[in-house]
């Protein structure tokens, strides 16, 4: 799978895109065609987004066939600051509530998966 | 000029029949099939060589299945062609047999929604989420769900209600995947699957068929169907999500547009059947038809205004939490549930004095349809 996450930052970025003609962000980065504007190609820039949002649903999932995934975790729905919404999973032991700011963060070394290495927590305090 | 339905020649359902929605079994698709169009053809008084045409609705079945089962009723050499559209599969079938029915390239055509449940294939996009793998329909609606509640005030007991009415509904309905009557406590005391969601709020994916023939005003006459028997389709909508859109907004534009072209206001819509694969869909859903207000779902619930017998009633069937959703038959069996609703031929699921049915359903995609039957 092509890489959507770079965990080589701290904390890691989002690999998201900016359409030249119209402004639209968006993520994942891909070339196939922009979904406002429908500009294809070179119109479409690679952005790293900072993965950093409000958090807009949150629900606790209670049972999942995928051992990698072992229940019960949280997932959010999150409105990134650069305008794109995500889904994903809530780092453990971790409460994010609707409104909250929340902020993608490597939690493990998941091998060659990167999408199990990242997680949403709470950002730290602001002094 | 683009057309609608209605620009075109009245066309009308005239049969229904159904395999009763049920778990996986050894029953071959074959079987399930034939024996909801062998139903649908009684219930119309017609014989399979006045079919002019075939649309076949399924999801899991894989390629072609349609002639190797068709034939059994007798290989004449007749169109057929398949249609995948998700959930929404039977609703899209049943969307191109009125066309072309209405647009006089058939005059009668069979529109048959048939599954088993099996492995969901899609080839890859080749670009994914963050966490696609974790976010599986049901915590898809859970997430919708919280957003809900946590606007409305509505509780968790509120949402089990839903499940509640639609398996008593269903309880009724020979037809249905799950027959039993449920109390809150059984809905709200079952494994909970996200959020607040247990498993009777969740529908049942099983195997089932589900047919309907539909005529043009020429075949009814021609062929001596029962006038009785014929329910106007009054309007076919569908749309699919923009970039900012979710299920409720498709839900919403897609049901205007289908009251619009019936020029019906949701006011007059006597019975609903809806996309209930969650409970929280009813209430989303429900109000964004105008049948109730923003916000106004639950207290009209408490009140029984969405049962038989109430000011409209909702997935008299079941709905997908009780008929069940075999996917390919759902949508199909939909229109079927409100043919015999306005015919007045539902038995102890009938809500007196049905005249206006509304069907609606969401596909993956998201893809959505509605129709608008109509007892003239
Ligand atoms: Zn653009």
């Amino acid at each position: 799978m092509t890489s959507i996450v770079d965990l080589d930052a701290e904390p890691p970025r989002l690999r998201g895109g900016t359409c030249r003609v119209c402004g639209l962000v968006f993520f994942p980065f891909q070339t196939y065609g922009c979904e406002q504007c429908g500009a294809y190609g070179d119109a479409l820039q690679p952005s790293p987004l900072k993965g950093h949002g409000t958090v807009r649903a949150t629900t606790v999932v209670h049972r999942h066939a995928d051992p990698r995934r072992p229940a019960p975790f949280s997932v959010v729905q999150v409105d990134l600051d650069e305008g794109p919404m995500v889904r994903g999973v809530v780092a453990e032991g971790v409460e994010l509530e609707v409104g909250a700011s929340a902020q993608l963060v490597k939690v493990a070394d998941a091998g060659d998966d990167e999408l199990l290495a990242v997680r949403f927590t709470a950002p730290p305090k602001e002094s | 000029m683009t057309k609608l339905l209605g620009d075109l020649e009245p066309v009308y359902v005239v049969g229904a029949g159904w395999h009763r929605y049920q778990r996986l079994s050894q029953v071959g698709y074959v079987d399930l099939g034939l024996t909801a169009v062998r139903g649908a053809l009684d219930d119309a008084g017609l014989a399979w060589g006045d079919v002019d045409e075939s649309f076949i609705g399924t999801g899991h079945l894989g390629m072609a299945v349609g002639r190797p089962m068709l034939k059994h009723l007798g290989a004449l050499g007749k169109p057929l062609v398949h249609v995948e559209n998700a959930s929404a599969s039977g609703s899209a079938a049943f969307r191109l047999g009125c066309v072309h029915v209405a647009a006089g390239i058939s005059d009668v055509a069979l529109v048959l929604g048939v599954d088993k449940p099996r492995s969901i294939y899609r080839a890859p996009t080749g670009t994914h989420g963050l966490a696609d793998d974790a976010i599986v329909p049901f915590t898809h609606f859970s997430l919708l769900s919280g957003a809900y509640t946590a606007a409305s005030g509505v509780t968790d007991e509120d949402l089990a209600q839903i499940a509640v009415k639609n398996h008593r509904n269903g309880s009724l309905n020979p037809n249905a995947h799950r027959q039993q009557e449920r109390t809150l406590e059984e809905v709200l005391g079952g494994r909970r699957t996200a959020g607040s969601l247990t498993s009777l709020q969740c529908c049942p994916v099983g195997e089932g068929a589900a047919a309907v023939i539909v005529a043009s005003a020429g075949a009814i006459a021609r062929l001596g169907i029962d006038p009785a028997k014929a329910i106007r389709v009054a309007s076919s909508a569908t749309v699919t999500e923009t970039t900012t859109s979710s299920d409720q907004e498709v839900t919403r534009e897609v049901i205007a547009r289908a009251l619009h072209e019936a020029q019906t206001p949701p006011s007059e819509v006597d019975v609903f059947e809806l996309h209930d694969a969650f409970t929280i869909e009813e209430a989303q859903y429900v109000e964004a038809s105008g049948i109730a207000p923003p916000g106004k779902y639950v207290p009209m619930l408490k009140e029984g205004a969405f049962d038989i017998g109430g000011q409209c009633a909702v997935s008299t069937s079941g709905g997908l939490l009780a008929m069940g959703h075999p996917i390919g038959p759902t949508g199909v069996g939909q229109i079927g549930e409100i043919a015999l609703q306005l015919r007045g031929s539902a038995g102890p699921r009938q809500h007196p004095g049905a005249r206006v049915g509304l069907a609606h359903m969401v596909g993956l995609g998201a893809v959505g349809y509605a129709h608008v039957l109509r007892k003239d």
